[in-house]
């Protein structure tokens, strides 16, 4: 059993997953490389994923925050393994990884 | 046993959809005595729930505590209903067999007039009003689909969209009722609700009162949304006859007289569900007065006889209107099957060509005029009795305008029956024509014709059942006795049946009235735009066109731009909520 975390640690756990979401959401709206668009999902991912663990412990359940935090790990690796290999493929078919160049939505 | 004899009544055809689904289009054959059996049996199923009609739930099942149970209550209301929906459905389906006999992807056609036979019998059996709105919307899709049977058909194609888009207007009305009615009382019951309409705050009684009276006025196709009605009659007849005139525009008159005890009360809303049913008792009746489509004058004449019902209701009438919905899906739904086999055999709806047709199809033509004059309202067929008990109901409980109003609804609803009637049956002929209705066809017509002339009979076992089975309503048995002589005595009867004589002179004696050889051009021009409301439904549709095309705009497909818009909603969502904490 893992012991209660103090007041101040739960909010300096909670500082440290709004920074990591917010680097991921703000990168995410300023870039336009591929690779680097899947690092920052998985920045964010992981922002979630600590949030998971640190809500199971403040709720007083650690165990199930921990083991959905786990789960989302393993999902998110797929993910994140699926993406890079959709990005080198977009990478030999169509020789670009710009978004803008890439979009057909509107020319 | 009333619980079996539910789920079959619901059962029963949506099983038998996917029966005859499953059997395939290449044994027609077969796919014909499937569809009558399982329809056949269903009626069976729903007719026996009458004599054991009760205010309680026969059947609970549970669905968690998000949606409560689904309660279906076999009270005098829900049980006739589901009764006429199977026995009109079970006639449709035994006209269909010649009707549709070597058509294509019948399967398609009779697994979509199964399930909505049954999702019809659940609606009107259902007590719980999330349910109510799911078999409501099930009964729109399928009336939908069957309206765009013909798929290849542009018209069908878009009647179907129309008649679609037309009625969610009434599946958001009643789904805000619903979830209103969840929010006040804890519960999806309609009984929870009408016993605990008095202590719900009069804003958000009156705002479910005018929901519900938005979503029977669209499903029941009335002013201002009537206009779906003659476009879908480019579904097969048979569909027409059953969903169009005898069913599913039934329910937003069931809707209303079932919650009528909440929202009797209500400010203005009985003088308001009078003035929807006299606008479209009236308009739909000019508009009838110079249809040639056979198909369209009756969608009219639906339209106008819907309108009827829902002036009973607001005129507290609600037997009345139930007593008339009875007779209208009977008398309805006979002159439906009737012009689908003129149609069938001559290849046209247009009555200009029809001439002389009653030579070839006598007995089409003999129980045409019979329907024709229960719709006219002439002793003693069904349509006489129900109609005289609303304008009886008007005349004492409505205000005086409307009672006016509606008796110039009878004599046009004469004068264009009887336009109609001579128009097919009685003007030169017109050429050459097709081959007499067959057997199934004239099987389905003889039952409807005898139910013309026998179903007013009821009204005492009738009216017994609603009194018993629904407290809240208020009303009284009525026998066979007390209907006749309070028909005969009334003052209304005899005024109704001089406006109907009127009607029909006038088109007697159309070559002496001046003016009235041809169509009056402006009644033409009127119906064409149905009195400017089609105007109206194209600029909507226009306006949402150029909304979505501007709208594009936003949709970049940039991700940055998506992921800023995700952040900002974000944002305005955390905002919101510390706002309100």
């Amino acid at each position: 059993m893992m012991s209660e975390l103090s007041a101040q640690s739960v909010q300096i756990v909670f500082a440290g997953i709004i920074l990591l979401f917010g680097i991921g959401l703000i990168g995410l709206m300023i870039t336009r490389n591929l690779i680097k668009i899947v690092i920052l999902l998985q920045l964010m991912a992981k922002a979630a994923i600590l949030g998971m663990a640190l809500a199971g412990n403040v709720a007083g359940k650690p165990g199930l925050g921990q083991s959905l935090a786990v789960t989302v790990i393993v999902v998110d690796t797929v993910v994140a393994v699926i993406a890079l290999a959709l990005a080198v493929q977009v990478q030999k078919t169509w020789g670009t990884l710009d978004l803008k160049d890439l979009s057909t939505l509107r020319r | 046993m009333l619980a079996i004899l539910i789920w079959l009544a619901i059962g029963l055809p949506v099983v038998g959809g996917l029966v005859v689904a499953f059997v395939g289009d290449s044994r027609e054959k077969l796919q014909h005595v499937v569809a009558v059996g399982f329809s056949a049996a269903a009626a069976v199923a729903a007719l026996a729930i009458l004599p054991q009609a009760g205010a309680d739930a026969a059947v609970s099942v549970s669905f968690g505590p998000m949606f409560g149970d689904l309660t279906f209550v076999p009270d005098g209301l829900g049980a006739f209903l589901a009764a006429v929906a199977t026995v009109v459905g079970c006639l449709a389906v035994v006209f269909s067999v010649d009707y549709m006999a070597g058509e294509a992807e019948l399967g398609r056609y009779y697994s979509l007039v199964l399930y909505f036979i049954g999702a019809m019998a659940a609606l009107a059996l259902t007590s719980n009003l999330f349910f109510l709105f799911l078999f409501w919307e099930i009964t729109a899709l399928c009336s939908y689909a069957l309206i765009s049977f013909y798929n290849d058909d542009p018209k069908a194609v878009a009647g179907g969209i129309k008649a679609l888009i037309i009625t969610q207007f009434g599946g958001v009305g009643l789904l805000a009722l619903a979830l209103a009615a969840y929010a006040q009382t804890g519960s999806f019951e309609i009984s929870t609700f009408l016993a605990a309409a008095p202590s719900i705050p009069a804003v958000v009684l009156s705002v479910m009162a005018y929901g519900a009276l938005l979503a029977a006025a669209a499903k029941s196709a009335q002013f201002p949304f009537h206009t779906w009605l003659p476009d879908a009659m480019e579904a097969p007849t048979p569909v027409s006859a059953l969903i169009h005139a005898a069913t599913m525009v039934n329910a937003g008159i069931y809707l209303l007289a079932r919650l009528y005890p909440a929202f009797a009360d209500v400010p203005g809303w009985r003088t308001a569900v009078v003035l929807v049913g006299v606008v479209s008792a009236l308009i739909a009746a000019l508009m009838a007065v110079v249809a040639t489509d056979l198909k369209r004058l009756l969608a009219y004449s639906t339209v106008s006889q819907l309108g009827y019902m829902v002036y009973a209701v607001g005129a507290g009438g609600v037997f009345a209107s139930q007593f008339h919905l009875l007779s209208h899906a009977v008398f309805k739904a006979l002159l439906f099957l009737a012009a689908g086999s003129i149609i069938h055999s001559l290849g046209t709806r247009d009555m200009r060509k029809m001439g002389g047709v009653g030579r070839q199809m006598p007995f089409v033509r003999n129980v045409f005029i019979i329907g024709a004059i229960a719709l006219i309202g002439l002793p003693p067929l069904n349509g006489f009795w129900s109609k005289e008990l609303i304008l009886e109901e008007g005349l004492l409980h409505g205000p005086g305008w409307a009672y006016a109003l509606m008796l110039a609804g009878v004599a046009l609803t004469a004068l264009y029956t009887l336009r109609g009637v001579s128009m097919v049956f009685f003007s030169e002929d017109a050429g050459p024509h097709g081959h007499d209705a067959g057997r199934a066809m004239k099987t389905s017509l003889g039952i409807l014709a005898v139910g013309t002339f026998v179903t007013w009979l009821l009204v005492g076992s009738f009216s017994r059942m609603m009194a018993e089975t629904l407290p809240l309503h208020g009303l009284h048995e009525l026998t066979i006795a007390q209907l006749a002589s309070e028909i005969s005595g009334a003052p209304a009867t005899y005024l109704a049946l001089g406006a109907a004589l009127i009607g029909l002179a006038a088109w007697q004696w159309r070559r002496r009235i001046p003016g009235a050889q041809q169509s009056p051009g402006w009644l033409l021009a009127a119906t064409e735009s149905s009195f400017g409301l089609e105007t109206a439904n194209r600029l909507i549709v226009t306006a949402v066109q150029k909304a979505g095309a501007f709208l594009q705009r936003t949709q970049t497909g940039q991700l940055n731009w998506n992921v800023a818009g995700l952040a900002f909603g974000l944002i305005a969502v955390l905002i919101i909520l510390a706002w309100s904490v």
